[in-house]
């Protein structure tokens, strides 16, 4: 479901800009970055004073022999081993509360941005596209800077410190041993850059190939029946085998990295114990030293790899870092203006009942479109100078081919979106001078799919209101003919409705959005296509509760079903952005125009369907036109 | 590394695939076949390899000691072997490069076994792999659509990837990793016991503890790793909720209440996370001091020994080294073993759709499993069928019809009569249960599946199309490649050509995600136009058109009959245009026939077609009633006049 094609390129180089704006999201745990810095140190250092340990206590046996005391030096390791195991607890615990405490921000600071942008963000971004970003991109970030910094403070500090060790001990063999240092940067920068892309390239793979399958799943029976197994296989190991390529390369990759660095160590170590040996024959290098300088040279290993490793993870992590940081510079493009905010701060101060939060009159008596003109893309207008005006307690229905814009004026009505030429106005006042929280929480809409939340249904009704006492919400039901169905349920209104609400049938989650709209105590009513997609036994009932919640409000229906459509006020035919018609039912069937055409197809496939579905009972309507 | 060096799924006899259910082991033991050399030579390679790895620090120990600090080792020591062997003691103080320059080579020897060994393991895990998820996919294509109809396909997908993969971590790293800190330990134990016995005992310790400790940590842990898990998966579902229902989060303004409930999860996920990893700062801090306390028990008693007499400094070297060789991966050890627990339960997840019985072939027959020259007639007597052997109600029962070459069939009825099954019996998706089909008089069990499919083309209610190029989809089903005008005529005849010409890519756009997203309408004509070039003998329609309009699915109709008059069809559906064109039509209830006839003798007798015949007039009629204007004169010439063609959104 996530975009399984794209892979992030791992760029060139890193970005400090884009590093310094993710690391603004740590300051706040400042404590937990400095004693992770801390600790990273004190374990460099100690990493360090192995080897010095090691030399001390040989040269010491060397030189005294049986009369050398072990106690300081023995003291010295305990001290030290136990100030690194402590320091090593530290900075888990400091580099795991960072992490994790980044993540949860950075992902909570995303999801209040995903809640004020307009829809028109959505319209190009799928779902699974943003659901990366809320998971697996933040986590990257909290895990790159915490362990990253953790990482290249540690490392740098280690080699550092060897190399200054090595050098102070002896000059000139210190600087032969670290000569292998940048060989040793170079082939780990090399190699983990090839075995990030190839690893992400045998992820890339791997989802192609689950989507493979899903497919195969998905098509089985028109597989079978086109006889397309063989095929279908060919293709499939097409892929399996270029994955097999990708994983294969990925691990020669490792196969050809590890023997490559380990090799160089030795050639330090060898270096070490040749001249170090010659300096010891010579008497100018004790034993011990030359011990700890062939230890070392096998040291530099470890913290070159990891330094390498974390550099070349920010660079591949930089996409994402990007990706979620525009998400939270991307401003909401429909959003109150200062104007409205400074009346409802106003408001906030001095609370009017008779007023709305942002200042105005609290009643909605009209809706007008003036002029209005929208487009998606530049390119594609939908909607070319639509006008209407809707008073409240009239129901307009709107119908159409799909494409025409029914479902623009219905998204504008509500501003999702807003206008790209004209205005619409509220009881004539330009809409954008109205505070929007306040708008939309005058909005029931319910839409051809109903959305239920996982919670129970009883939770589900309550979302139109969230201070509804348990008798209106019942009340609500009652009123769309939704309390039957969910008291024979076993759980009544404690039902879970399940991930989607898929433990209902489509008709019982739209019967349970109708309530959720009602109680909401809507002064705009919408239907999109919300009868559409349910059976007639349950168009039946919510058509019985319509009436109901149609008085007194300002109501928007887009339907195909004739008993929905009949009793609007007023009928407007949308083609093409434009108005074709407009009356009431009979007086555009009188018209035998567009509305007569598209009335007589509809009431044929709803007679076939209401004839297929209850074979047994007669036909109604055909009985009582022969009587 | 080519594609040519992967191995054909086929390599796995297809009879060891059908067996009954293997335990995991002898699955995976299947499964390696042809593979296990591979791997002998990689697990051969990392022998090696360690078993070089431990002459560097030997060489420079006994150079330390004999070389540098002047005591020569007893000739019958493993250092004094070694010494011997770089030349003796006078050689290599006069060549002091002698021994650095064979540390340096004998390493790069360990490296070059080291990449055979992680070569050999990655052809051979990966190259298991391939073959599994090739089998798999192969396996799952060629089982009955009943297996499909019961199973989920999450878990199926799950299994083909994440448990293949398991598999393949098992047996390309964890097997190695373990089988590497075995064979350290016991090619370091001899080696290391030839050196000095007592400094062995000591070096051991507390290495088995930190093991046990290990392994013990995981077992107790991996809980917890689902836990997080688990609270990971709780905000990915918040999330998608909120954004599928972002319509009703702003229909109600309701997006305060959804950061509220997203804090709960998001802050569970956190502290979970941060608690899972506090238990591991516990487990790595303290196998760290166990480890470096093992390394100081090594290092003190060495210089205790060294200050008595009985040790020599290039000897503690050596066993400084040989330890912290030996240490990283026994400490692994317990996560390593924990993760390949988890291997064989993936096992059991492949094995048991492995196990699974694919589609019967028919029994070999004199005349072949198949009929050279199938015409399309079709004769259908007292079929019975049952999805489940023990439902009370049979989905068919007693149909008899028959339809010659070149006829149509129309089949009406309400859903759940049974209509689609007799089209799934027909291209032996399902096996009836009773009575017989018979195509050109043969039986239709006795003929290949895969010829009976041929000779069909299907076109269902909501067709599938794969996520390729408008094109592919139309001529995928041909077999042989097919000519762009041929695609675009068959377009043509479905009316879907338009509309294909008016996308950006025209017949290149893919379909899908990445593509365009079709209606029903043009998915169900995009279908036929597929079915339509595949040009078999009988073409079965399941209630192929019902999105398209009257008006289109008019046009095609027309179509069809100008472009193949011998053409055998079964049509499903509900339209009067549709059916009226039938040579004959059979009306289906609970599985039965319960009418059957031409369109005039239908038209004559009492039933649920002419219900449908009379609806036009009832609209008239109706709206007589419901209008104003009351001019129900003129309703009989207004039913059959031609309607605008102004498409419903359904």
């Amino acid at each position: 479901m996530h975009d399984t094609s794209q892979v992030d390129a791992v760029s060139d180089k890193l970005d400090f800009s884009l590093w310094t704006r993710v690391f603004r999201h740590a300051l706040p745990y400042r404590r937990h970055l400095i004693t992770l810095a801390v600790a990273a140190v004190v374990i460099a250092f100690c990493d360090a004073s192995f080897a010095l340990l090691t030399r001390w206590a040989m040269d010491e046996v060397v030189a005294t022999g049986k009369n050398t005391d072990f106690r300081l030096i023995a003291g010295a390791y305990f001290a030290m081993i136990t100030t690194f195991s402590l320091s090593v607890w530290i900075f888990i615990n400091a580099a795991g509360t960072l992490s994790h405490n980044m993540s949860h921000d950075i992902r909570e600071e995303c999801f209040r941005r995903i809640q004020e942008l307009e829809f028109a963000y959505f319209d190009h971004r799928p779902t699974g596209w943003l659901i990366s970003r809320l998971t697996s991109d933040c986590d990257k970030l909290g895990r790159i800077i915490a362990w990253g910094s953790l990482d290249l403070i540690w490392s740098s500090c280690l080699v550092s410190t060897i190399a200054i060790v090595l050098v102070v001990l002896h000059p000139t063999l210190g600087l032969l041993v670290l000569s292998v240092v940048p060989a040793l940067i170079w082939i780990s920068l090399i190699f983990q850059r090839k075995l990030l892309v190839s690893s992400r390239e045998t992820r890339r793979f791997n989802s192609m190939i689950t989507a493979s399958f899903a497919e195969a799943l998905q098509g089985l029976r028109t597989t079978k029946s086109l006889v397309r197994e063989e095929a279908n296989l060919r293709e499939f190991q097409r892929l399996s085998s270029q994955m097999y390529d990708v994983s294969l390369l990925n691990a020669m990759q490792s196969a050809v990295y590890i023997p490559l660095v380990l090799t160089l160590g030795s050639v330090a170590a060898g270096l070490a114990l040749w001249y170090g040996g010659g300096s010891v024959l010579a008497q100018t290098l004790t034993l011990g030293t030359l011990v700890a300088f062939i230890f070392y040279a096998g040291q530099f290993f470890h913290p070159v790899h990891q330094m390498a490793q974390t550099l070349i993870q920010m660079q591949g992590a930089q996409a994402a870092g990007e990706r979620v940081l525009s998400l939270l510079a991307t401003q909401p493009g429909i959003c109150d203006s200062d104007d409205v905010r400074e009346r409802l701060a106003a408001y906030t101060a001095a609370p009017s009942p008779e007023l709305a939060p942002d200042g105005h009159e609290p009643d909605i008596q009209s809706l007008t479109f003036e002029h209005v003109d929208f487009a998606y893309t530049a390119d594609k207008p939908v909607l070319r100078d639509f006008n209407l005006h809707v008073q409240a307690g009239q129901t307009i229905a709107l119908v159409g081919a799909s494409g025409g814009g029914k479902s623009t004026i219905v998204n504008l009505a509500a501003r999702f979106y807003e206008p790209t030429a004209g205005r619409i106005l509220v009881n004539g006042r330009d809409l954008r001078e109205r505070g929007l929280l306040w708008y939309q929480s005058n909005l029931g809409i319910v839409l051809q799919g109903p959305h239920l939340f996982s919670g129970t249904i009883r939770d589900n009704i309550r979302y139109g209101r969230l201070d509804a006492t348990d008798e209106e919400i019942e009340a609500a039901a009652r009123s769309v003919n939704a309390d039957e169905f969910i008291r024979a349920l076993e759980h009544g209104y404690e039902t879970e409705v399940g991930e989607g609400g898929n433990a209902l049938s489509t008709g019982q989650k739209q019967l349970v959005s109708f309530a959720r709209a009602l109680l909401a105590n809507p002064r705009i009513f919408i239907m999109d296509e919300a009868t559409s997609s349910i059976d007639t036994e349950t168009e039946q009932l919510i058509q019985r509760g319509l009436q109901a919640i149609f008085r007194g409000r300002i109501s928007f229906v887009i339907a195909h079903r004739l008993s929905t459509i009949r009793r609007a006020d007023r009928i407007l035919v949308i083609e093409k952005g434009r108005i074709l018609e407009s009356g009431t039912h009979a007086e555009l069937m009188a018209a035998r125009s567009h509305y007569h055409a598209l009335y007589t197809r509809q009431f044929e496939s709803e007679r076939t369907e209401a004839i297929l579905e209850s074979e047994n009972a007669p036909p109604v309507a055909v009985a009582t036109a022969t009587a | 590394m080519g594609s040519t060096t992967s191995p054909s799924p086929s390599a796995l006899p297809e009879s060891k695939a059908e067996a009954a259910k293997p335990t995991p082991f002898a699955l995976l033991w299947q499964l390696t076949q042809g593979y296990r050399g591979l791997y002998a030579v990689s697990i051969a390679a990392l022998l090696v390899s360690t078993a070089v790895t431990y002459i560097g620090p030997l060489i420079v120990g006994a150079v330390i000691d004999s070389v540098l600090a002047g005591k020569a080792p007893a000739a019958d020591s493993l250092a004094g072997y070694v010494i011997a062997w770089l030349g003796g003691v006078d050689y290599i103080r006069a060549n002091l490069w002698w021994p650095p320059v064979v540390c340096v080579a004998l390493t790069m020897i360990a490296g070059v076994f080291s990449y055979l060994k992680g070569r050999y393991a990655a052809l051979a895990s990966d190259g298991i792999a391939l073959r599994i998820k090739d089998l798999l996919y192969d396996h799952l294509q060629r089982l009955p659509a009943r297996f499909h109809d019961k199973a989920e396909t999450g878990d199926l997908i799950q299994r083909c990837t994440s448990d293949v993969e398991t598999l393949r971590t098992a047996i390309s790293t964890q097997v190695v990793e373990i089988s590497n800190a075995t064979l350290l330990l016991l090619t370091a134990l001899p080696v290391m016991l030839l050196l000095d016995v007592r400094m062995t005992g000591i070096s051991l310790v507390l290495i088995v503890p930190l093991m046990l400790f290990g392994t013990f940590y995981f077992a107790w842990v991996r809980d917890l790793f689902l836990e997080v898990d688990k609270a990971e998966g709780q905000v990915t579902r918040l999330v998608q909720e909120n954004l599928t229902g972002l319509r009703v989060v702003r229909a109600f303004s309701r997006q305060n209440y959804e950061m509220e409930k997203f804090a709960g999860p998001n802050k569970l996920y956190r502290d979970r996370s941060i608690r899972l990893l506090r238990l591991m700062a516990w487990y790595w801090s303290v196998s760290d001091f166990v480890s470096l306390l093992q390394n100081g028990l090594v290092l003190f008693a060495g210089v205790w020994f060294i200050a008595e007499g009985t040790l020599t400094t290039g000897m503690l070297f050596t066993f400084l080294i040989f330890l912290n060789m030996v240490l990283w991966p026994v400490r692994q050890m317990g996560r390593t073993l924990t993760e390949l627990g988890k291997c064989s339960v993936a096992l059991v997840r492949m094995g048991e759709i492995l196990s699974e019985p694919r589609e019967s072939a028919p029994k070999p027959t004199a005349e072949g499993n198949t009929l050279p020259d199938f015409r399309g007639a079709i004769e259908v007597r007292d079929l019975a069928f049952a999805h489940n052997p023990a439902a009370e109600h049979a989905a068919l029962n007693g149909i008899s019809f028959s339809v010659q070459p070149g006829q149509t069939l129309a089949i009406l009825g309400p859903s759940g009569a049974g209509k689609s099954t007799i089209m799934h019996l027909l291209v032996r998706l399902y096996d009836y249960t009773g009575g017989s089909i018979r195509l050109d008089g043969r039986e239709l069990n006795t003929l290949d599946r895969q010829w009976v499919r041929a000779q069909f083309s299907v076109v269902m209610q909501e067709p599938f199309l794969y996520s390729k190029t408008i094109a592919e989809n139309i001529s995928l089903g041909h077999g042989a490649s097919v000519a762009e005008a041929a695609i675009q005529e068959a377009a043509r005849a479905a009316d879907i050509h338009e509309t294909i010409s008016g996308f950006p890519a025209s017949y290149a756009t893919p379909v899908g995600e990445r593509g365009v997203t079709l209606s029903g309408g043009q998915r169900q004509r995009v279908a036929l136009a597929r079915a339509l070039l595949r040009d078999t003998p009988v073409l079965l329609l399941d209630d192929a058109m019902s999105a398209v309009d009257a008006e289109t699915e008019g046009n095609i109709l027309r179509a069809l009959r100008s472009r193949h008059g011998r053409r055998t069809t079964l049509v499903i559906a509900h339209r009067l245009s549709t059916l009226a064109h039938a040579d004959r039509v059979i009306v289906l209830e609970h599985g039965r026939i319960i009418q059957e006839g031409t369109h005039a003798e239908l038209l004559a007798a009492e039933g649920l077609y002419r219900r449908l015949w009379e609806i036009q007039n009832a609209v008239e009629r109706e709206e007589g009633a419901a209008g104003d204007a009351g001019d129900g004169a003129q309703a009989g010439a207004q039913a059959t006049a031609p309607m605008e063609c102004l498409e419903v959104g359904r």
